[in-house]
C-alpha cells in the first residue's frame, strides 16, 4: 500500500475542468446539503447574471431582498437573495435570524459600477457569497467571477484585488478589495451559541429589523416579510406595527447625515453599529468578545458601549486615544478614530473596508458629537 | 491579479512514500514527522496554494511548508481541529506579510489541538499568530518579528493565544512588536517556557490569565520585560501565575508603542504585576534595568476610578475558589484592581535602577522619590495599606511579600495614588531583607502550583 501509492499530486486547477456554464432555465435550483458544492456557480442554478442588461435573473422560489441598515464593505452594491427549497418554510424570530430549512441558501452578490453616479450602468460582478444550510448548520463559500463575466468559480483561498470606481461625487477611488477566504466567513458569519461556546456559522442580514422595509417585485413597494409571507417562504410573521425594525440608512447614504432627523440620530447610529460591528462586537460574537466593546443595537451598558472605557487589545488601534468612546468628544473616541482610519492596523470592521465609509463615518461622529459630554478623566478621581 | 492555476502538492492520507522523494523544498519536515490523518506539502512561493488549502483543511491535518517565502496578502485562516502546520525551520520558511493591506493577522486559527512550529511570520498586519478559543495549542520554535526595529506601526502581538486554555509556547522567538511580543490573554492552563522576547513595547505579557507558569524565558532589550495584569472589565480574573528562572536584562528600550496601555510603561521596566493576585516571582535573574526590576501596583495606577474595575460576581468566567474577591460598591460585584498575595524571592538583582525613563510619569515620580540613589529593586504601591516610615507600623493588608533576593537593592513603598498627586507623601524603603512586614509569613492559600498540561 505504501510502495504503490506514489506521491499523489494534483494540479487543482487542472480539477476544475471547463465544463458549460449552466442557467435557471435548466431547471430549479441544486443546493447540495452535504460537502462541497460545484465550482461553478452556475451550476447551483440560482441566478442568472445578464451582462448586456446588467440584471441578475433569479430562480424561481430564489427571491431577492434589500436591508434598512446595510453591511459597508468599500461602496460595493449587493445583490442579496434567499432561495429556500419547495414547500419548505423559514420560521420568523423578533429578535434573532430566521432559521432557515435544510437546502436553503443565501446569495450575495457584490460587484461594482463604473461610475456611481450611474449606478445601473457598466456593473462588474466581483463575487457572489452563498451561504448553505446544510444538515450540520450553515457552511459559507466564496464564488469569483471570471473576467468575460460568464461565471463564478468556487475559490476558497479568497483574492485581494484591486478595484477602481467613479465614486458619487465624480472622483476616482481605488479600493484594496479584499475577497474574503473561506474561512474568514466566520470572521464575522460566527457565533458562540450554548453553554460550552460552541461557535456556530450564523447568517446575519435575514433577521425581522434588517428586513422589515418595502421592495419593489415588480408591482409597486411592498413590505419584504409580508412578500416572503405571501410566496409561503416564511411562516408566523406577526403584524407590522409588531416587526422591530432597523433605521433606513439610504437616505442617509444619498444625502449624508443631515437627511437624519435629530430625534432619529441615536436610532440611526445604533443601527449603522449594529450591522457594521455587532457581528464580533457582541458576547456572543468571537473575535470581539476580548475588547468588551458591545455594539449590539440592545446593548444599553454604557461601559460596554464604550464609554469611558479603556480598550481591551487594540494594541496599535488607539490612535494614541484612552478611551473607547468619550461622550460629546468624538476626537478623544478610539471608535470614531477606527471607523475613519484606514491605517491598516487600526481599521475597523477588520474585514471588508479599506476606504472610509464617508456617511457613515459622518454619522459616527454626529452621534457621538451630540452626547452629553462626559469628561472621563474627571471620572477617575 | 486573478489567479488561474493553483500549483499545489498534495498528498491525500497516509501517503507517507513522499519524504523518500527527497523534495528539496522539504529537507527538515515531511509528512513522515506527523501521525496526522491528512499531510498537505506546499511549496514556498505558491501562496495561493497555501490559502486555498488551508480553507479547504479536513481535521486532523499536517500542512507542511517548504522552504523559502510564501508573499501573502491575507491571513492564513485556520478552521478545523487537530491541525499541525509547519515550516522547515524558523531560519528556513517564511510568511510574509509585507504587501498585505487589509487588517490581518499572520496566521489566525481557531482549532482545538493546534500545533505550530518552525516558521517564521515577518511583518503581519495586526498579530504574528493569533489562537483564540482553542483547547490545547502548542506554539514552537517558531518565531513572530517585524523587520524594522522599534517602528510604531508594527504590529500588536507577535506570539498571541488568546482565550484559549492548555497553552504551551515554548523555545520561540517574539520581537519588535509594538504591543507585546509573547502576550498570553484570557487563558487558562499556560506554560510559557524558553522562549526569547526581544525589542518589543512589553516582551511577555500574562493577562486576566488563570494558572500561567512562565520559565526559562529570556527578556532583553524590550521596554518592559516580564509583566502580568488585569484589564478591568474583563470577566476573566488572573490567578496563580510564576514567572520564574528567567532572565530580564537590558530591557531599556524606547517605548514605541504607538497608544494603549503599554504607551505609558517606563523604558528600564523589569517586571510588573498590576491587578493580579496569586503571583510568584522567584528565581530570576534581573539585570540592567534602568528604572526598576520589579513592581507591584494596583490596577488603579492605570485606571484610578474602582467602579471600572467592578465585575458582576454572576458573570465571572473560570475558577475563582479561594480568591476572596473584594466586594465592588455596586451590589453583586467584586473587584479585581488589587494586586494580592505576591511572592518575590530567590531573585538576583544588579545594575539596575540607575537611571528611571522620565519621558512617562511613572519613570519621573521614581526619579523624584530617589534621586540620586538606585532605585529599590522592589516597589510596591501600597495600594490599601498604612504606609509609614516605620516598618512596624505599615500594614501588608495584600500579602505582599519578599525574601532570599540576593543583591536586592532593597523593598520600596510608595504611595503611588498620593504621591502622583503631591510628592512628599510617606515612603518607606527597607534597605535589607527580611524586609518586614513584607516577609513571607502572610501569604493565603497554597502556594502556586506548577501548570500540567494534559
Amino acid at each position: 500500500m505504501k510502495r504503490a501509492a506514489a506521491c499523489l499530486v494534483l494540479l487543482l486547477a487542472g480539477c476544475t475542468e471547463e465544463v458549460a456554464p449552466m442557467s435557471i432555465a435548466d431547471g430549479p435550483p441544486v443546493v447540495a446539503t452535504t460537502g462541497r458544492p460545484p465550482d461553478q456557480l452556475s451550476h447551483l442554478r440560482l441566478l442568472d447574471w445578464d451582462a448586456a442588461a446588467g440584471e441578475i435573473h433569479y430562480n424561481a422560489r430564489v427571491v431577492p431582498y434589500d436591508l434598512n441598515t446595510p453591511l459597508f464593505s468599500d461602496y460595493a452594491l449587493k445583490a442579496r437573495a434567499i432561495y429556500v427549497p419547495d414547500g419548505q418554510t423559514i420560521s420568523y424570530d423578533p429578535d434573532h435570524p430566521f432559521a432557515f430549512p435544510v437546502g436553503s441558501a443565501i446569495v450575495k452578490t457584490f460587484y461594482f459600477p463604473a461610475d456611481f453616479r450611474q449606478p445601473d450602468q457598466d456593473l462588474t460582478l466581483i463575487e457572489t457569497r452563498i451561504l448553505i444550510r446544510t444538515e450540520d448548520g450553515w457552511s459559507a463559500w466564496p464564488y469569483v467571477w471570471n473576467e468575460a463575466q460568464t461565471d463564478a468559480t468556487l475559490q476558497v483561498g479568497g483574492e485581494s484585488r484591486a478595484i477602481s470606481f467613479v465614486d458619487a461625487d465624480g472622483a476616482a477611488q481605488t479600493a484594496n478589495y479584499l475577497i474574503p477566504q473561506r474561512n474568514q466567513c466566520r470572521s464575522c458569519h460566527e457565533r458562540n451559541l450554548g453553554a460550552g461556546g460552541t461557535a456556530t456559522i450564523s447568517p446575519i442580514g435575514p433577521a425581522a429589523r434588517h428586513l422589515n422595509r418595502d421592495l419593489d417585485y415588480g408591482a409597486g413597494p411592498v413590505n419584504q416579510l409580508a412578500h416572503f409571507a405571501e410566496l409561503g417562504m416564511l411562516t408566523g410573521v406577526p403584524d407590522a406595527a409588531s416587526v422591530p425594525r432597523a433605521y433606513a440608512f439610504a437616505e442617509v447614504e444619498a444625502r449624508g447625515v443631515s437627511a437624519i432627523a435629530p430625534e432619529d440620530l441615536d436610532f440611526a447610529a445604533r443601527s449603522y453599529l449594529d450591522i457594521n460591528c455587532a457581528h464580533c462586537h457582541d458576547p456572543l460574537g468571537t473575535q470581539g468578545v476580548t475588547s468588551q466593546l458591545f455594539l449590539s443595537h440592545d446593548n444599553m451598558e454604557p461601559f460596554n458601549l464604550g464609554v469611558c472605557k479603556r480598550p481591551g487589545s487594540a494594541g496599535s488601534g488607539t490612535g494614541g486615544l484612552t478611551w473607547d468612546l468619550v461622550p460629546g468628544q468624538p476626537d478623544q473616541s478610539i471608535l470614531v478614530f477606527r471607523v475613519e482610519t484606514t491605517e491598516p492596523g487600526a481599521i475597523m470592521p477588520l474585514l471588508g473596508r479599506s476606504l472610509q465609509h464617508r456617511h457613515g463615518a459622518e454619522l459616527i461622529r454626529a452621534w457621538v458629537a451630540a452626547m452629553d459630554p462626559v469628561d472621563c478623566a474627571m471620572m477617575e478621581p | 491579479m486573478m489567479r488561474t492555476t493553483v500549483k499545489l502538492l498534495l498528498v491525500v492520507g497516509l501517503l507517507m512514500g513522499c519524504g523518500e522523494s527527497a523534495d528539496p523544498s522539504f529537507p527538515n519536515v515531511t509528512c513522515d514527522d506527523f501521525a496526522h490523518a491528512n499531510c498537505v506539502l506546499i511549496t514556498s512561493g505558491d501562496a495561493a496554494g497555501l490559502l486555498d488549502a488551508v480553507n479547504a483543511l479536513e481535521d486532523d491535518t499536517a500542512v507542511i511548508l517548504g522552504t523559502g517565502t510564501f508573499e501573502l496578502d491575507n491571513q492564513v485562516t485556520i478552521r478545523a481541529n487537530q491541525i499541525t502546520i509547519t515550516g522547515q525551520g524558523m531560519d528556513d520558511t517564511t510568511l510574509s506579510f509585507g504587501t498585505a493591506t487589509a487588517q490581518i493577522n499572520g496566521i489566525d486559527a481557531v482549532s482545538n489541538g493546534f500545533l505550530v512550529q518552525d516558521l517564521t511570520v515577518l511583518d503581519a498586519v495586526k498579530d504574528g499568530i493569533r489562537v483564540e478559543n482553542s483547547d490545547g495549542v502548542t506554539y514552537r520554535r517558531i518565531r513572530a518579528t517585524w523587520t524594522n526595529e522599534g517602528d510604531s506601526t508594527n504590529g500588536a502581538y507577535g506570539i498571541y493565544p488568546v482565550r484559549s486554555q492548555n497553552v504551551l509556547v515554548e523555545d520561540s522567538i517574539a520581537e519588535r512588536s509594538s504591543d507585546a511580543g509573547l502576550y498570553v490573554g484570557q487563558c487558562r492552563n499556560v506554560i510559557v517556557r524558553n522562549n526569547l522576547v526581544t525589542g518589543n513595547v512589553a516582551g511577555l505579557e500574562i493577562e486576566n490569565t488563570q494558572y500561567a507558569d512562565v520559565y526559562g524565558n529570556t527578556a532583553e532589550n524590550n521596554t518592559a520585560g516580564i509583566v502580568v495584569f488585569d484589564l478591568p472589565g474583563n470577566p476573566i480574573v488572573g490567578r496563580d501565575v510564576r514567572l520564574r528562572d528567567n532572565m530580564i536584562i537590558n530591557n531599556n528600550h524606547a517605548n514605541f508603542a504607538p497608544g494603549g496601555t503599554v504607551a505609558i510603561i517606563p523604558a528600564g521596566t523589569g517586571t510588573f504585576a498590576l491587578a493580579s493576585r496569586r503571583v510568584e516571582i522567584t528565581g530570576n535573574t534581573y539585570m540592567n534595568n534602568q528604572t526598576g526590576d520589579i513592581a507591584i501596583l494596583s490596577g488603579l495606577v492605570v485606571d484610578s476610578n474602582p467602579a471600572m474595575w467592578e465585575l458582576v460576581e454572576a458573570e465571572l468566567v473560570g475558577d475563582n475558589a479561594g480568591l476572596d474577591l473584594p466586594a465592588g460598591a455596586t451590589a453583586g460585584t467584586i473587584t479585581n484592581f488589587r494586586t494580592e498575595n505576591v511572592l518575590i524571592q530567590n531573585n538576583t538583582h544588579s545594575g539596575s535602577g540607575l537611571a528611571p525613563d522620565q519621558t512617562r510619569d511613572f519613570g519621573v515620580l521614581i526619579a523624584a522619590v530617589f534621586g540620586f540613589d538606585p532605585v529599590s529593586s522592589i516597589l510596591y504601591d501600597g495600594y490599601g495599606e498604612t504606609i509609614d516610615v516605620e516598618a512596624s507600623t505599615t500594614t501588608n493588608e495584600n500579602r505582599v511579600c519578599a525574601g532570599g533576593n540576593t543583591a536586592a537593592n532593597g523593598l520600596a513603598v510608595l504611595d503611588v495614588e498620593t504621591q502622583l498627586v503631591s510628592l512628599g507623601s510617606p515612603i518607606l524603603v527597607i534597605s535589607d531583607a527580611p524586609f518586614a512586614p513584607f516577609d513571607c509569613d502572610d501569604l493565603a492559600g497554597d502556594r502556586v502550583a506548577e501548570v500540567v498540561i494534559p
